[in-house]
């Protein structure tokens, strides 16, 4: 049970600023997920807690101590590779035992911990096998046993599931949700998928330009964005011109029941599943507009509407459609944007529900 | 990327990155000082000069020579290419039987010790040559090997196996999909020939084009046996710098840096040429085996299995000619076993300098070179971009030129070390070494990083994991690639010839003075037992990589 505390860490590959000064706690037994597009410095964040790049400031502390003068050898946190990074030349048995022989544990520990990590990650039965004999789903578990049977202080995983295809991505994605709470390891989790951070963690930092942009529950960062980027990143979200007039928000022709934001410049922003089309949209508060559908996707579960309005194009979702509904394509159709799911993205990029005038 | 944190003490790859430096300072960058700075001054005065220069494009002789070399270069360049490329298409393209005596007789061929392809060609077709005789009996009389035409020809024979697997690696890699797809876009089997597939390979052949043009460049034992007065800027060099009266060692000296020159041009335009021109793709899918009939497939099979013949004529004439009786210099008709105990009652020496010399060599560049591969594929940093780009040095730097190189360094103070055998294995280091650390580079940049970085987060030193997870993968890599090292350390020539004295023969040297003086049933047998040692290294190092031969050479 380790509490991670990174303080003020900034990191720049020669004149590129790759972390701009990131602070985050880490709560004990938490999964902690680094969720942003590539070049945001989630990797690099991680690898300055693994030990395999030194912050340029700023430190981190585990439980108090500071392992960031630490060579990467000494820090005992295990790390899941993208690549999996199985020893290809050892057998599974060997790869989880790997670590322990380091700590030069007693042969008859070793063995009871391999079949132990094994059977965690459902791969008894494989232990003597090599690698290659294995499906990538397969290596992955390896890597996870392995990192796991150190029984580090710290679990850290570098995209782990992004080499796999999409079935396999979420049924491993689920074992290490399990194990991880079963074993309530503190656990760093890196991934650009967002689908997968929501899924799968306890608290998410979304992070762009080497900046944390909003910390928060997968409730929190999803339902209440902070920062127009992390609104953006997470999920699907329209985001339409808008402009003041008097106190109250103009969008495109008409005047909303909004109270505007002090400064011009600002976009209002609202998710595809809570636009509303056409009866669906009846006697809830909020603008009324005249669209067009200039296209209609039908996804099973869902119809994904493009919708064309004088204040811009918008995408609407639609749970389990009817057929009336696909057939859309080129009609004209009512759309409602319910006030009480409308946000306000500043022009300096900060979110905020829209407030009633 | 992986640049290590520096905050967390010492990093023993910070030593490793001087020594090579170190190494390549002392071994290739002061002596080719040394080169340039004589070809710069005056023999006799010692001022500072221009003229060897000045003679080097004034002088007929060294015009001739100039234009001689570039004779030889692109006509073995030439030969080699469609001999290598022709055979390269039939093999991968169509159903042929023996692929693999054909690929083992290109590999024989391109192992066998470089001179005794020239030396076998006088035995077969010189002055006296059996076969020219054969034809004079016959009452035919067929020109001599001698000149520029053998010396092309030698060439074309001896560098195609090059042109052959590189260019037949390339095949096996065009994905079958782009070839079908252009046939669905409505192009006949021949304009996709020349449309799609040869552009596709054009890198790879170029790469070997450029190979075999620096190789006949370089060569020395070839124009210098069977050119007669075809005088190239090899000869020319070792000629000046060697003559035991009145050497030049500076126009020597000018005339190996118009060479390197020359060599290091070309590899500069091939780069510039290639460079965008890497193709590759994810999906493969292997190109059709095409089974040709009637006159085709035998006139397939005939044209595949003659260039291996021919090419491998050399090694097999000289194993068949060590077995024949001898008087003196002369054959004799009937089988003995006099050359080989002429060999063991006289010219043992060479063959025991040859091992101990080719031994430490190996041992030092396969250390040397893995260590080096490592920071090249591992610690990319300005020191070691520097460092591969140094490596190239030797690639383009002809063995006679190294040899004058060194010899001309550590000729006197500070550090006189001419006649001891550390020279010949320095100069046998030094040119081989890129070839170690080019493929150790490759090998570790086919391994993930991740790999080390996984064993070290599970607490092993970077040093252990080093020697844990890297080190064993890429074994057996390192270990055929040291065979490999030691049948071209074996085989080296030219270097040697210029840094031997008489206690350090060795036996390409020893070769290379019997074919001199005539004596064909002593160099028949040394040759044999350097092609059957060669031979013993090569088949190691196939068992070693799994028979893709065409990694090792």
């Amino acid at each position: 049970m380790s509490r991670l505390e990174i303080r003020a860490v900034e990191k720049s590959f020669g004149e590129v600023r790759v972390l701009k000064g990131v602070d985050l706690t880490v709560e004990s037994g938490e999964f902690f997920t680094l969720l942003g597009p590539s070049g945001c410095g989630k990797t690099t964040l991680l690898r300055i807690i693994a030990g395999f790049q030194g912050q340029d400031r700023g430190e981190v502390t585990v439980d108090g101590d500071r392992i960031d003068r630490l060579p990467a050898h000494k820090r005992d946190v295990g790390m899941v590779f993208q690549d999996y990074a199985v020893f290809p030349h050892l057998t599974v048995a060997e790869n989880v035992a790997f670590g322990l022989r380091a700590r030069k544990l007693p042969e008859a520990e070793i063995k009871a911990r391999v079949e132990e990590g094994l059977r965690m990650v459902r791969l008894d039965g494989l232990a003597a096998r090599l690698p290659s004999e294995l499906s990538g789903g397969q290596q992955q578990r390896v890597g996870l046993a392995r990192a796991m049977a150190i029984r580090p202080r710290l679990l850290l995983m570098d995209e782990p599931l992004s080499n796999l295809d999409a079935k396999l991505r979420i049924d491993l994605r689920e074992d290490i949700r399990d194990i991880q709470r079963r074993l309530g390891i503190t656990t760093i989790y890196v991934t650009h998928d967002q689908e997968e951070a929501l899924a799968i963690s306890d608290r998410i930092c979304v992070m762009e330009k080497g900046v944390a942009e909003q910390v928060g529950s997968p409730f929190d960062v999803y339902h209440a964005p902070r920062r127009r980027f992390a609104a953006a990143f997470v999920g699907t979200m329209n985001f339409l011109k808008a402009a003041r007039d008097g106190g109250r928000v103009r969008l495109g022709s008409q005047v909303l029941q909004l109270a505007a934001p002090a400064a011009d410049g600002f976009d209002l922003a609202i998710r595809p599943e809570n636009v509303l089309i056409g009866a669906l949209g009846e006697g809830r508060p909020g603008v009324d507009f005249d669209a067009v559908v200039s296209k209609v996707v039908f996804l099973g579960r869902e119809a994904q509407y493009t919708l064309r309005t004088e204040a811009g194009d918008l995408l609407a979702q639609v749970a389990d459609p009817t057929r009336e509904l696909l057939a859309m394509e080129g009609r004209p159709i009512r759309v409602k944007l319910p006030y009480d799911k409308i946000l306000v993205c500043s022009a300096a990029g900060d979110v905020a529900p829209a407030e009633a005038a | 990327m992986l640049a290590p944190t520096k905050r967390h003490g010492f990093d023993p790859w910070l030593v490793v990155l001087g020594v090579a430096w170190a190494i390549m300072l002392a071994l290739l960058v002061w002596p080719l000082w040394s080169v340039l700075s004589a070809s710069l001054h005056d023999n006799d005065t010692g001022a500072w000069t221009i003229g060897n220069y000045a003679d080097v494009f004034t002088l007929k002789s060294y015009r001739r020579a100039i234009a001689n070399t570039f004779i030889a270069g692109l006509g073995g360049m030439t030969g080699a290419l469609l001999l290598g490329v022709s055979l390269a298409l039939i093999v991968t393209r169509y159903a042929i039987r023996g692929r693999i005596v054909i690929q083992t007789l290109a590999v024989i061929a391109l192992v066998s010790p470089p001179f005794i392809g020239a030396y076998a060609w006088i035995v077969l077709f010189g002055a006296n040559g059996v076969v020219r005789q054969g034809f004079a009996s016959l009452g035919i009389d067929i020109p001599t090997i001698y000149g520029a035409t053998g010396v092309i020809l030698v060439f074309a024979f001896k560098f195609f196996p090059h042109v052959f697997l590189i260019t037949s690696g390339a095949l096996s890699a065009v994905n079958r999909s782009v070839e079908e797809a252009a046939e669905g876009l409505g192009l006949s089997p021949v304009q996709r020939l020349f449309k799609v597939t040869f552009p596709l390979i054009l890198p790879s052949v170029t790469a070997a084009a450029l190979l075999t043009f620096v190789l006949s460049i370089a060569d020395f034992g070839t124009p210098r046996l069977i050119g007669r007065d075809f005088n190239v800027l090899a000869t020319e060099a070792f000629t000046l710098f060697g003559s035991e009266v009145g050497g030049n060692p500076g126009m020597a000296s000018a005339l190996s840096m118009v060479l390197i020159i020359l060599s290091m041009g070309l590899v500069l335009l091939q780069r510039r040429l290639t460079r965008r021109d890497v193709y590759g793709g994810n999906l493969m899918r292997r190109p059709f085996v095409v089974k040709a009939t009637g006159w085709k497939n035998v006139g397939l099979h005939a044209a595949a299995y003659a260039i291996v013949l021919v090419g491998a004529l050399p090694a097999i004439t000289a194993v068949a000619f060590s077995f024949r009786a001898t008087r003196g210099p002369v054959f004799q008709p009937g089988l003995s076993l006099q050359s080989y105990e002429r060999v063991i009652a006289t010219v043992s020496k060479p063959i025991v300098n040859s091992l101990v010399y080719s031994g430490f060599a190996v041992v030092a560049i396969v250390v040397m070179g893995t260590l080096i591969g490592y920071l090249i594929a591992r610690r990319p940093q300005p020191a070691t971009a520097a460092l591969d780009g140094m490596l190239m040095v030797p690639y383009v730097v002809p063995g006679i030129v190294m040899g004058i190189a060194i010899i001309t360094r550590f000729n006197g103070p500070p550090l006189e070390l001419t006649g001891t055998g550390l020279v010949i294995v320095m100069a046998v280091f030094i040119r081989r070494l890129p070839y170690s650390a080019r493929s150790a580079a490759a090998a570790l940049k086919q391994l993930s990083p991740s790999l080390e970085e996984a064993a070290i987060s599970l607490g092993y030193s970077p040093a252990k994991a080093f020697l844990r997870v890297t080190v064993p993968l890429i074994g057996p890599g390192i270990l055929a690639g040291a065979l490999m090292s030691l049948v071209t350390a074996m085989n080296e020539l030219s270097s040697s010839l210029v840094l031997y004295v008489g206690a350090t023969v060795t036996m390409p040297v020893r070769i290379y003075l019997a074919v001199l003086d005539g004596e064909y049933g002593l160099a028949s047998a040394l040759s044999t037992i350097l092609l059957g040692l060669t031979v013993l290294a090569v088949l190691g190092a196939f068992l070693l990589s799994g028979r893709k031969q065409s990694s090792l050479l």
